[in-house]
């Protein structure tokens, strides 16, 4: 199918869909709004999954539709302008999936990927603990091999949608005798068992889509590890970053959206007269611009295929982070400036605009994935090659 | 998208770096004459009926860069430029302007400022700024929104002293001096020049950023090297963020002037503000990551930051080209 036919496609699909039930869904969920229509999300993963929308990249043997690049690049940005609801199988579908069809055995294959590929089986990622955040490789859940299972202990943190997943990556030490990256292992396990208890976070927001997960002898199958025991570091950060090229370009339409929003309120309350916010209006806009020129000219197509394979990324995927990062942080900023006194006041339930929401929620985005600082080490040790300190 | 190299640009590249290696810090002559009669970089873009090299925008942005990068003093922006735009207007006009250019026997300087009136075939007013005027032969006038050509015979003008020494300016006078139309698009020509000083600005910013890196590689205090101080290494990551997205933004900039991909009416002025204000950034950072050494002289960091200011006021300031954008994508 051609380019353009494809997208047509794609249009026609989403406008059909997206009415009756879920025409509510229009704008809704994503970062900072995860607590939104979690039922009708959910049914509308599935509604993909029939569409035969996700795994566009995957390899058609593994159930994928194996499309182009450029496809999947369409995909993401008709999504994005069609307002379709924030994705809760994003994390099954473009971080374990990835993984399995890098690493996993054909049995985790035939077991894992229809689930997702029909948008049934939702999946959280338990890597980061409270004393294992930036030093991820200090990671201390432990997880032992006795009577044909993985008996899991300890704790997780700041794991987005736990609450909605079925299963969880887990990143746990198997060996503990052996020096950091080298004793962790990729387990798969299932959440809905007496040793996992879930305790929401209350963000910044109120709301909450990060999680405390508790595993007190929580159980995994033996099979359900991916790579050997000790392989853990090696496939955790073989997939970082996987498949995010195509939908940063996507993301890059949310943000135009969100820029829109916050010029059509400076517009609409005069705002935009103040020279100080019309330079600001103007900066956001530039930055933009210079993120999407950046993203297209540094994200090309994987060289082969399906995901892109291994090793790490390079730096430009942390480039990227610190872009974006930094400047969605200071579009929230100029949104609450642009609404001027009226952002401090809430509605009922600490019920937040647009605006605020973006403001607060943002806080996050250069905290995440790698904080900023992270990314700067990462540019500047792997990128630069300056001495580490 | 234009990317990467082709592999002619790729070897013109490396053609002119090697000269640049060659030439740097040598007398300015016969930097220039080779620069032009044996490499024909001020032809890239003049047909090769002219005595040109039958190439485009895009290679004439390669070698701005390449020359920028070690800030050759010599007139090639404003004279390459000129053969790329004359090319474009009124061949039969031009026909007497650009052999010479080709050849570099004659040098250009591009009035875009000032109050200059059009009576008949002539030209009054004068303009102050003009970049490269100190030793053009032809001014390119932008009057009524198209060039006209004035020889400097015919014209007044005063060198002035630059805080860019590598780069002269001149204040120019016409009084009834007699003009040539060349039919060429001055507000083109204005885009396209801040095109190719986005293009230079990056190239220049990238050398900025490799020489600081090498040094906080080298430079020791406390007995390690001082590069592996995160205050440090964080900053230079900063500079490589603004280096590599400056770098794809100039590249589009050049797209839409060589290629009329993407609206170059946005573009230039968005390129030239953001790279430009990259290479400013970076080379006042260089100074401050070098230390004491960096404020001498000597050093090569004050030309670079010399440089990056001028680039920035000139052919619109930061604030200027922000509102211009602005205005140009609607938003006010």
């Amino acid at each position: 199918m051609e380019d353009e036919e494809f997208r047509a496609a794609v249009r026609e699909w989403l406008a059909a869909s997206l009415s009756g039930d879920f025409a509510a869904l229009t704008g809704k969920g994503g970062p900072g709004r995860e607590h939104e229509f979690v039922a009708e999300r959910l049914a509308w993963e599935r509604r993909l999954g029939e569409g035969g929308w996700i795994g566009l990249g995957w390899p058609a043997q593994d159930g994928g539709r194996g499309l182009p690049w450029s496809q999947q690049v369409i995909f993401y940005e008709e999504y994005a302008r069609a307002g379709a609801p924030g994705r809760v199988g994003h994390i099954g579908e473009q971080l374990l999936g990835p993984t399995l069809l890098m690493f996993g055995t054909p049995e985790q294959k035939a077991r894992f990927l229809p689930g997702i590929l029909s948008g049934t089986q939702m999946w959280c990622q338990g890597y980061s603990e409270p004393g294992a955040g930036s030093d991820l490789a200090a990671a201390a859940t432990r997880a032992e091999l006795r009577g044909g299972e993985w008996h899991l202990n300890g704790q997780k943190i700041w794991t987005s949608l736990a609450h909605m997943a079925d299963w969880c990556f887990v990143l746990a030490r198997t060996d503990p005798k052996a020096e950091r990256h080298r004793g962790l292992s990729y387990l798969l396990v299932p959440m809905n068992q007496p040793g996992v208890e879930i305790r929401p976070i209350a963000a910044i927001t109120g709301t909450s889509e990060f999680n405390e997960v508790f595993f007190d002898d929580a159980r995994a199958d033996a099979d359900d590890i991916v790579g050997a025991p000790g392989d853990g570091w090696r496939v955790a950060m073989g997939t970082l970053g996987v498949e995010r090229g195509v939908s940063t370009l996507g993301q890059q339409l949310g943000f135009q959206r969100e820029f829109e929003s916050v010029l059509a309120q400076a517009r609409g309350n005069g705002s935009i007269g103040d020279p100080d916010i019309a330079a600001r209006i103007a900066d956001a806009w530039i930055g933009l611009q210079v993120m999407r020129i950046t993203a297209q000219s540094t994200l090309g197509p994987p060289p082969g295929a399906g995901p892109r394979p291994g090793p790490a990324p390079g730096t430009e995927a942390s480039m990227a982070k610190l872009l974006w990062a930094s400047w969605h942080q200071r579009l929230g900023e100029l949104a609450v400036d642009v609404a001027g006194a009226s952002a401090t006041q809430t509605g009922p339930d600490y019920d937040l605009s647009d605006a605020q929401r973006l403001f607060l929620h943002t806080r996050a985005d250069t905290i995440y994935g790698g904080s900023n600082e992270i990314q700067r080490n990462i540019i500047a040790e792997r990128g630069l090659g300056l001495p580490r300190g | 998208m234009y990317e990467t190299d082709s592999p002619e640009q790729a070897a013109l590249r490396d053609t002119v770096r090697d000269f640049c290696r060659r030439h740097a810090g040598g007398p300015t002559g016969p930097a220039w004459q080779r620069l032009t009669g044996e490499l024909g970089l001020t032809g890239l873009a003049i047909d090769e009926r002219c005595g040109g090299m039958g190439a485009g925008l895009a290679e004439v942005a390669v070698a701005a860069e390449e020359l920028g990068r070690i800030l050759l003093p010599v007139p090639y922006l404003s004279t390459a430029l000129a053969g790329a735009v004359l090319s474009e207007g009124d061949q039969e006009a031009a026909a007497g302007l650009l052999p010479g250019l080709a050849s570099g026997a004659l040098t250009a300087a591009f009035v875009f400022t000032g109050d200059i009136t059009v009576a008949g075939a002539r030209l009054s007013g004068i303009a102050g700024n003009v970049l490269d005027g100190g030793e053009a032969g032809v001014f390119l006038v932008r009057a009524e929104g198209k060039l006209h050509a004035v020889r400097a015979a015919d014209a007044a003008v005063t060198a002035a002293g630059t805080l860019d020494q590598a780069r002269s300016q001149a204040t120019v006078t016409f009084r009834d001096s007699p003009a040539l139309a060349t039919g060429a698009d001055g507000d083109r020509a204005e885009e396209l020049m801040r095109v190719l000083l986005a293009a230079e600005s990056v190239a220049a910013a990238e050398h900025c950023l490799d020489v600081t890196v090498a040094h906080l590689k080298s430079r020791q205090q406390f007995g390690r090297p001082i590069g592996s101080f995160q205050a440090l290494k964080h900053r230079c990551a900063d500079l490589a963020v603004e280096v590599s997205s400056a770098r794809a933004t100039a590249r589009a900039a050049v797209a839409a002037a060589a290629f009329g991909q993407g609206d170059l009416g946005v573009l230039a002025p968005l390129a030239k503000r953001y790279c430009v204000d990259v290479f400013w950034h970076v080379a006042a950072e260089m100074i401050q990551l070098h230390g004491g050494i960096g404020f001498t002289w000597e050093h090569e960091a004050h030309r670079y930051l010399k440089r990056a200011k001028t680039s920035q006021l000139l052919l619109g300031t930061p604030a200027q080209l922000r509102r211009l954008v602005a205005h140009r994508a609607g938003l006010y």
